[in-house]
């Protein structure tokens, strides 16, 4: 890693950890927690990615005082891993293909997160995912499946808008700038 | 919510990697005890420690209003929604596994929260950075985790600046979600660019002064680390290696 990538990293966690406080501005339903790992992880790569999602991890639970987010950090690797990849195949080129490739997360990260959160903590991890698990559990859905149903769902909203976000930040980067990541500048 | 608070508790003055290693035994005990007598005393562990460090106040309101809502979440999902046999605990009827399993639940969140914000509420940032810098930690990781919470409240301010000004444009925050998720794009396109653009620059500035990845500090005066604490800190994971010896011969239980 270079000093370049070490400030870029620096620069992806301050994201996540204030991005998402623009989406509670907006009281979207969405925690926009990923923005700056899923970016970081397009311009430098999975290495650089998984830093940036590991340490914002560990500096929201500092921040917020709730550690028992911590053993969601393995998603922000995954998360990491998964736009790297995308990146390489060109997914963030146009708003569509950055939106379907941010489905495409939101199934993975929301089926890695699932079973955490269910064998973990029974399915109540705070915030609105446990609303939507209780809601699905009064209607009458067995729980293992309320769990998954919710966390997937969720996600499945929040990383196709993510991706979204970081395909529009990709396309506005001036050429200068753009020509310094070989990925973006395919 | 909370942080570093001063004082002059066996936990302050500890080594600060010890505070740390105990709410990061605290929270791996949690979840290698199932039952919810040997998750009660896990809790009672950590409200022991806090005791210890002098902070329970300080420490016990935040745990508390961070872990109402999953508590409250938890009755519902595994005490009132959860499989027969029932039990009657005063104007409720509630699973009786499902209460037990709640307990569990509530009560390793308990434990992870009051352990970490004992470890939070008595670690000095400063006095943690010249205790990792001594035992050789990477300029690149000191800088990511103290730099980081410098840099988080100017993007802050940099985002109020930003909001105040688009709507000044005509950007309307309010109305259906729609309209609200439109808003996004002009809110957080000029916060990523303008401090992407000034990375260059931040990099020229840590390159003059001689910042390298890998590169290691010399301490003027480092944290002292007793042979007792170091005896702790091993003690601690063999006990963590035991616990989870234990379960495993349980069959995972």
């Amino acid at each position: 890693m270079t000093l370049r990538d070490l400030v870029l990293v620096r620069l992806g966690v301050a994201v996540n950890l204030v991005i998402g406080q623009i989406a509670a501005a907006l009281l979207l339903p969405v925690f926009l927690d990923a923005v700056g790992t899923i970016l970081v992880a397009a311009l430098v790569g999975p290495r650089a990615g998984i830093v940036a999602g590991l340490v914002s991890q560990v500096l929201m639970a500092a921040l917020s005082g709730n550690f028992s987010w911590l053993p969601f950090g393995i998603v922000q690797v995954v998360i990491a891993l998964y736009a790297a990849l995308a990146a390489r195949l060109g997914a963030f080129a146009r708003a569509r293909t950055a939106i379907a490739a941010g489905l495409g997360l939101g199934l993975v990260a929301g089926s890695v997160a699932a079973p955490i959160a269910y064998f973990l903590f029974g399915g109540a991890t705070a915030g609105g995912v446990t609303v939507v698990t209780t809601t699905l559990r009064v209607l009458g859905a067995p729980l293992p499946v309320a769990v998954a149903a919710a966390s997937i769902g969720t996600d499945v909203l929040d990383k196709s808008i993510a991706f979204a976000l970081v395909a529009a930040i990709l396309r506005s980067l001036p050429d200068q700038m753009k020509a310094r990541f070989p990925v973006v500048s395919r | 919510m909370t942080g570093s608070s001063s004082g002059g508790s066996p936990l302050h003055r500890a080594h600060p990697y010890t505070p740390l290693a105990l709410a990061g035994a605290l929270f791996l005990l949690a979840f290698a005890v199932s039952t919810p007598r040997a998750v009660g005393l896990v809790v009672v562990a950590g409200v022991v420690l806090a005791a210890v460090g002098g902070v329970l106040r300080h420490v016990l309101r935040p745990a508390l209003v961070l872990a109402l809502p999953t508590w409250g979440l938890l009755l519902v999902l595994h005490g009132l929604l959860g499989a027969d046999p029932r039990v009657v605990v005063g104007p409720l009827t509630l699973s009786e596994p499902g209460l037990a399993r709640a307990l569990v639940l509530g009560g390793r969140i308990a434990a992870i929260l009051v352990a970490f914000l004992t470890a939070l509420a008595t670690v000095s940032p400063p006095r943690l950075v010249e205790a990792m810098a001594a035992r050789g930690a990477p300029f690149g990781l000191i800088f990511l985790l103290v730099s980081t919470l410098t840099l988080v409240p100017r993007m802050r301010a940099r985002a109020a600046q930003v909001l105040a000004a688009q709507q000044c444009r005509g950007l309307r925050i309010g109305g259906s979600p729609l309209a609200r998720l439109r808003a996004l794009s002009p809110l957080v396109l000029p916060l990523v660019l303008g401090a992407l653009a000034e990375v260059d620059e931040q990099v020229l500035a840590l390159d003059a002064r001689g910042a390298v990845i890998g590169g290691r500090r010399t301490v003027l005066h480092p944290p002292p680390d007793s042979a007792l604490e170091r005896v702790l800190r091993w003690g601690l994971l063999l006990g963590i290696l035991a616990a989870y010896g234990a379960k495993l011969a349980r069959g995972g239980a």
